[in-house]
């Protein structure tokens, strides 16, 4: 029915056609879970020395593949093969294949050193442990990966983009690795770092290792990636050479649907009051020092910045999440109480954290308990909750923010990063806040998802809510904010009109070029 | 949108016992308790006597007191290792303060439940503010509260206590024993506050994730506190109750009443980790233990070996809940 539909059997008859050898390759690979089917006679072939991208929606089937293509589930079906030798018949063959999860996985407490090379036995360390010799072997992987910090340092003590190689290197010290996984390395990082994310995957290809890259980010997947395969619902959809395709065919065949590229989300603008509904001032803080700013109703205010350049810790002070060590935050009806959440809470502010794991959801519950817990006002009397009420409150917001979810009382934990996304968001809404801080709303969630929660920011904001978006994708700030604040090390460097400025300038004040050159 | 609520209505409906099983531990528990009740009538002729019913439930009133307490302390991430000697503290105090102060009855039992709400101030207090882990302190408030019995009464224990407050611990009600009526009202107080109130709600959402419930407004703080205050005003009450049915104020009260509230709440479903179970699941669990530990005495097993067989056996409860538990999971 849908063109994409089509290609299915187009595209894969070109790939095979090619006769090139592949090193991991998957035939009829199938995956059923009770009542879904997760993943669906998939064929993949993954060759070494080039980089391969698996693009999907979030739950379409990609993490269900790493899972099987690392040994860490088993197919219901179908084979996989690892240099062309059957996996199920020797299990042993996993070695070949490293993979580094999109989430930080190390030992904080533990060294540099040690979280490089631990297990010891699979780096070739024998005996008793060795500080010398282990920090010696340890700094050639940090020269290698450009690491800042040194084999001594605890590893909580390091920057989160040098924890991400990190994990990156860590994968690499596996000898026989021949294909490595890399699932989102990159959702956290600022260009500089993915560049250096980047250099890393091209000495891998140097070195005879196959990578495959999952990534939401498209002008990423065309920088990086020689060969894509596109999953949708479990299928495969689309496969080919990069080179042979666009950005527009990508997105339509994850989507199934034609969706237009660079869509405009910003709020008209037109009535903004004269009155700002908070003003900032000479705010400072554990990592940002005299901040400024004002946020007007109606407006989606953007922040730039490189991560570590404070944006996160100045949200979070005003929240009062974190302290503030100075400054103030006056609105219309006297000065805002800075260190309390609660208190924000009651006077209409939210905050909406990027670490959606650690500080959006609470994933023992259900996703009806999730969203209830900001509902009390409608579904509390005097005798206590009324689940019935409770129920008819959240079915209306699954189906007015789009959860896809098989039922209400799914635990929140077990639904897809995008569908977490949007419960935290119809949950935040139903408070009726009038100032909202998005913190990276769209990290690591699909294209069609992202557009959704874009379309709520510009509804909020035409009903004269105030919105702080803190973003790392510059194309996302210029598509939905009317102004953009640039910070850089903890200090506001610009404040800019979206109309009137244009993504050179906003780089150059991200980086603080002026500054850094005098 | 009508259309989309009836399916989602229908989904839920559709699911199989075991799946529903899966998702509600409490109905596994339950199952257990039934099924070791009624191995127990049909082992015993005793059991089923009322008199040795209401023997159980005596015993169970007092540790199930506890139990509420340790759970509802549980469901929020935190353990308090000291509300045994709070509960015997309490008792000690209103003791003292009716024969050697010679104050009223009422006014004994106000203070003493007001001092179990205060330890357990202190404890929640500590454990906020100064942001220690409730386990390690209250290991230290418990020796400091355990102390202070030993201080106040130098071991001899406090004779003398006025009859008119011992039918809270040997009167009936209905046919049933007083302490278990008492626990039983404060079991529903508790179910109603865990499951139909936000504060319960709050309970939930800070066990499973403290830092999402601080994004989101919830005074994390203030409920700790507060759920700490309940926890020890119910022992407390255990520790009331427990004096009037003896007569006597003794240092040994309280001293059973650690252990085996955590072991009872871990078999009824409440995680140690927070967020997760039920305060009736734990009464379950609470119940379980009372009924084995009755069954080793009917059966006369030497009380020697009691302390083994009623430890293995909860081992095997524990081991049964989460083997069942991997069971469901993969059965689904």
């Amino acid at each position: 029915m849908h063109p994409a539909c089509l290609s299915v059997s187009t595209f894969s008859s070109k790939a095979e056609g090619e006769g090139r050898m592949a090193y991991l390759e998957t035939r009829g690979l199938g995956r059923d879970f009770p009542g879904v089917v997760a993943l669906e006679n998939f064929d993949i072939d993954i060759e070494i020395g080039r980089t391969h991208v698996l693009i999907g929606e979030n739950g379409a089937g990609k993490s269900t593949l790493l899972k099987l293509v690392t040994g860490t589930d088993k197919p219901s079906r179908g084979t996989i093969r690892i240099d062309g030798k059957d996996i199920m018949r020797d299990r042993d063959l996993f070695r070949y294949i490293a993979y580094v999860p999109q989430e930080l996985s190390l030992f904080p407490n533990l060294s540099v050193a040690e979280n490089l090379l631990i297990p010891f036995h699979r780096s070739g360390l024998k005996g008793l442990v060795r500080r010398g010799r282990m920090h010696s072997l340890a700094q050639d992987y940090l020269d290698r990966f450009a690491i800042e910090g040194r084999p001594s340092d605890l590893v909580m003590d390091i920057s989160i983009p040098d924890q991400q190689l990190l994990q990156i290197a860590r994968a690499s010290t596996n000898q026989d690795m021949r294909i490595l996984i890399l699932d989102e390395p990159t959702s956290s990082l600022t260009p500089v770092e993915v560049a250096r994310v980047f250099k890393a995957i091209r000495d891998f290809h140097a070195r005879g290792i196959g990578v495959v890259f999952v990534s939401h980010k498209m002008n990423e997947v065309f920088e990086i990636g020689d060969d894509y395969t596109v999953l949708r619902n479990g299928k495969k959809v689309d496969a080919g050479k990069l080179s042979d395709t666009d950005e527009r065919a990508l997105v339509r065949h994850m989507s199934g649907q034609k969706l237009t590229l660079g869509n405009e989300f910003r709020p008209h603008a037109e009535a903004q009051a004269a009155e700002p509904l908070l003003s900032v001032r000479n705010l400072s803080g554990d990592r940002f020092n005299d901040v400024s700013f004002d946020l007007y109703p109606g407006e989606i205010l953007g922040f730039a910045g490189l991560v570590g350049s404070g944006r996160s810790e100045v949200m979070q002070s005003i929240f009062g999440y974190r302290r503030a060590r100075s400054g103030t935050v006056q609105t219309q009806h006297g000065s805002w109480p800075l260190g309390d959440t609660s208190k924000s809470v009651q006077r209409g502010m939210l905050y909406l954290s990027e670490e959606r794991k650690h500080h959006g959801i609470f994933p023992h519950l259900s996703l009806r308990e999730n969203i209830g817990l900001s509902i009390f006002a409608l579904t509390t009397s005097p005798l206590g909750i009324s689940v019935s009420k409770e129920r008819r409150a959240i079915d209306e917001i699954i189906d007015r923010y789009e959860i896809r979810t098989p039922s209400r009382e799914k635990i929140i934990a077990h639904l897809s990063g995008g569908n977490q996304q949007k419960a935290i968001i119809g949950r935040a809404m139903a408070t009726e806040p009038r100032i909202l801080i998005f913190d990276e709303p769209t990290k690591g969630i699909d294209v069609r998802t992202k557009a959704q929660i874009y379309q709520i920011m510009k509804g909020l904001a035409e009903r004269g809510i105030g919105i702080i978006l803190v973003s790392s994708e510059l194309d996302e700030l210029c598509k939905c904010a009317t102004r953009i604040v640039t910070m850089h090390a903890g200090y506001i460097t610009g404040t800019f009109q979206t109309k009137d400025t244009d993504t050179e300038t906003l780089i150059s004040a991200i980086f603080d070029m002026e500054t850094d050159h005098v | 949108m009508s259309d989309a609520q009836s399916e989602r209505g229908r989904e839920a409906r559709s699911d199989g016992i075991l799946a529903v099983m899966a998702r509600t531990p409490v109905l596994g528990v339950f199952a257990v308790l039934v099924a070791i009740f009624v191995a127990s009538a049909l082992l015993s002729p005793v059991f089923l006597t009322s008199f040795n019913l209401s023997v159980v439930a005596r015993g169970l009133a007092f540790v199930g007191l506890v139990t509420i307490g340790q759970a509802s302390l549980m469901l929020l991430g935190e353990l308090d290792l000291s509300l045994g000697t709070i509960g015997g503290l309490s008792g000690i105090v209103m003791g003292l303060l009716m024969v050697n102060v010679g104050l009223p009855a009422w006014l004994a039992i106000a203070l003493a439940l007001l001092l179990g709400a205060t330890l357990g101030f202190i404890n929640g207090f500590l454990v906020s503010v100064l942001r220690l882990h409730s386990l390690v302190l209250t290991i230290g408030t418990a020796g400091i509260y355990g102390g202070t019995i030993l201080v106040l009464t130098r071991g001899v224990a406090i004779t003398g206590i006025p009859r008119d407050i011992h039918f809270l611990g040997r009167g009936t009600f209905w046919g049933m024993p007083m302490p278990f009526v008492i626990m039983l009202i404060m079991l529903a107080l508790a179910i109603f506050l865990t499951t139909k109130t936000p504060f319960g709600r709050y309970m939930y959402a800070i066990g499973s994730n403290r830092d999402a419930a601080r994004m989101l407004g919830i005074k994390v703080d203030r409920v700790r506190i507060l759920v700490f205050m309940m926890a020890g005003t119910l022992a407390a009450l255990a520790g009331v109750l427990m004096v009037a049915r003896l007569g006597t104020a003794q240092a040994s009260v309280g001293n059973a009443w650690v252990l085996g509230p955590i072991a009872a709440a871990v078999i009824g479903g409440v995680a140690t980790t927070g967020g997760v179970g039920t305060i009736i699941g734990a009464i379950f669990g609470a119940t379980i233990i009372a009924i084995i530990e009755n069954i080793i005495v009917l059966f006369g097993i030497s009380p020697y070996w009691q302390g083994i067989v009623s430890g293995a056996i909860v081992v095997l409860a524990i081991s049964f809940d989460s083997i069942s538990r991997k069971w469901f999971r993969r059965g689904n």
